[in-house]
């Protein structure tokens, strides 16, 4: 207690310097957390966005459809396998869909389409389809009038077909047994924008799709959505292993490994941003160096008078550390005070957008942050990091002086 | 006989060629368990450069230097620091206390050195305040203290520790006459109560004056050793 208690009072001689030093970690702490906080906001939006968008945070599959998709590589084990999604208590929702490539006519028209069937009710607790519906209603399963199954159609398509709500539309593809599929479906909905991902792709309920492709009950995917999207990586391996005990073909994959390209390019784009944020803290710290080094240099005459006493080398250094941890706890603690009200605006208010962003038909106005653990212990970590590093050189040159030296020192 | 100091063939010298200069010159003395000794000498008789070396602060080019019948003329790092922590105790003209803590604080940071346990670091410090006549005063940091009152810190604080001997440079030469000789009327009652082994420079005649051995230098050698 009392090396703390020296230590402490050593960094309150010049209070004022201390002071500035203080603020200056203050600074380089309080911007860190920011964009650190910005930057895991909008990295969750984006990924938010992607994953609701389609993609799921974990998808289960046959053996590779995921890299070779088949119409034929299809999960057969239906009621076994939701029976194990239902049972993990990770699971929040999940979404069958099967996929197939079709060409789509309507009048003279024709278009290449991605076929989609989905669970009406699932698809909408899974992802953002409901939000992204333009015109028309989101479909149910049910025939019209004249027996014909609705279908929702990517905005390309309804515009290279020349077609909208309540036209028809026929579809042409290859069944999983080999056959030809071909049915007249009566257009209910467009569905997103020119610039998502379904622009080209026909949805149809999950009943019809299958048996306009001959699948019987089978289908190509589960999109899921897992209770803590951050971990879904770990929760992919824990579905992987629920799955495959019902057939050890199935894989059950994050988006990450999906969406590989994706990944890696918000990956590398928080790299370079985290390298920024070090680079911002170390020219904090040339300075506390430049601080901690001129106060050691004053105690010239007072580390020598400890060395006499019977201070070991190490001891010096320690001290140094201490003051030099001291100083960064309480800037950190300084810093944390000035961010509640920072981070409350940035949670709850954050910055408008001069344009807003459009993905797959859904528009975001604002930028975000997030206050998660990690936000404000890893600029936390860094400080003292770095608090710890700059203490080496003036600790090594505190401890070096000798008591003779030091006490001939007027 | 118990000898805490003994030195032998202690020769020393600074700067080199035409620059050098002979500190300490073959210089051999014992101090016995107890002795209360003053070394004197003119300015630059090698006064201080003799109390460092007996006191590790400073390496001798040759010759041995054995406390308590260690020799720590060759001792250097850890070793040494420990030696001294543990056997020697300073004061300093200057006082030399960390201003930054207060006068028990002073006291007890070698004993937290010497890793001691704070119930025990405490009692002792009330002990040394006592002996050395500052109860009360404890609280206050060395700039609310007198120059004779931060000496008698100083003093109290090489005590804390339990060395063999107490080495002191010049202990009064920043105090009055009158309050240089109570201080050493503390350290007399000290030596005498306490049986603790002094040796301290000095070149103020009403200092000699209450030694009870003389070890006069000049030029870097012995050239008187008077017992009273």
């Amino acid at each position: 207690m009392l090396s703390v208690t020296l230590a402490y009072r050593n960094i309150l001689r010049h209070r004022r310097r201390t002071f500035l030093t203080a603020l200056s970690m203050t600074g380089g702490f309080v911007l860190c957390t920011f964009s650190f906080s910005m930057l895991e906001g909008s990295w969750g939006g984006a990924v938010d966005i992607f994953t609701l968008d389609h993609t799921g945070h974990v998808q289960v599959h046959f053996g590779d459809y995921h890299r070779r998709p088949k119409v034929h590589k299809a999960i057969d084990d239906i009621e076994a396998v939701e029976d194990a999604l239902k049972a993990h208590r990770k699971v929040e929702a999940f979404a069958p869909r099967v996929f197939a490539p079709a060409l789509a006519y309507a009048g003279e028209k024709t278009a290449p389409v991605s076929v989609i069937g989905i669970n009406a009710e699932r698809e909408a607790s899974t992802s953002r389809i409901l939000q992204k519906v333009q015109e028309g209603e989101y479909f149910d399963a049910s025939p019209d009038l004249d027996g014909y199954f609705g279908a929702m159609v990517g905005v390309s398509v309804a515009r290279s077909l020349n077609i909208g709500v309540g036209d028809e539309i026929v579809l042409i593809s290859q069944g999983a047994d080999g056959s030809i599929a071909n049915d007249i479906f009566v257009v209910r909905a467009t569905i997103g924008s020119r610039t998502s991902h379904d622009r080209y792709a026909v949805y149809l309920p999950l009943s019809v799709a299958q048996s306009f492709l001959t699948m019987g009950t089978r289908v190509h995917e589960y999109a899921l959505i897992v209770s803590s999207p951050r971990n879904n990586e770990a929760i992919a391996r824990e579905i992987n292993a629920a799955v495959q005990a019902v057939n050890p073909e199935l894989t059950a994959l994050p988006w990450q490994v999906l969406e590989e390209t994706f990944y890696t390019t918000m990956k590398a784009d928080k790299q370079s941003n985290h390298f920024m944020m070090v680079i911002i803290v170390f020219l904090v710290f040339i300075g506390v160096l430049n601080t901690v080094l001129m106060s050691i240099l004053e105690r010239t005459r007072e580390f020598g008078v400890i060395r006499a006493l019977g201070s070991r080398p190490i001891q010096i250094i320690k001290l140094v550390f201490l003051e030099t941890m001291i100083m960064a706890t309480l800037s950190i603690a300084a810093g944390l005070v000035l961010l509640v009200p920072i981070l409350y605006w940035l949670v709850g208010y954050g910055f408008a957008l001069p344009e807003t962003i459009e993905v797959g038909g859904v528009e975001f106005g604002q930028m975000k942050g997030i206050v998660i653990p990690s936000v404000i212990i890893a600029p936390a970590l860094l400080i003292y990091g770095f608090a710890a590093l700059v203490s080496i050189p003036p600790g090594i040159r505190a401890a070096s002086i000798t008591p003779r030296s030091a006490l001939s020192s007027h | 006989m118990d000898n805490v100091i003994e030195t032998r063939g202690v020769y020393r010298h600074f700067g080199e060629e035409q620059a050098r200069v002979v500190a300490l010159d073959e210089v051999s003395i014992t101090i016995e368990r107890g002795e209360f000794t003053a070394i004197i000498g003119p300015s630059g008789s090698g006064k201080t450069t003799l109390l460092h070396i007996i006191g590790g602060l400073d390496n001798p080019d040759r010759g041995d230097v054995l406390l308590s019948g260690t020799n720590i003329a060759d001792m250097s790092g850890n070793a040494l620091s420990d030696f001294r922590r543990d056997h020697i105790g300073f004061i300093f003209q200057a006082y030399n206390l960390i201003p930054v803590l207060s006068a028990e604080e002073n006291i007890e940071y070698i004993m937290l050195l010497q890793g001691r346990p704070a119930v025990e670091r405490r009692e002792r410090v009330q002990q040394m305040l006592s002996m050395v006549g500052l109860e009360g005063l404890g609280s206050r940091r060395p700039g609310e203290l007198s120059g004779g009152q931060q000496q008698r810190v100083a003093v109290a604080r090489a005590m804390a520790s339990g060395p063999d001997i107490i080495l002191a440079d010049e202990p009064t030469a920043n105090l009055d006459s009158r309050t240089g000789i109570a201080l050493l009327d503390v350290m007399r009652a000290l030596n005498e109560e306490q049986n603790m082994t002094f040796v301290f420079s000095t070149h103020d005649q009403k200092i000699m004056d209450r030694a009870r051995r003389l070890i006069v230098l000049e030029d870097g050698r012995v050239v008187d050793d008077q017992r009273r």
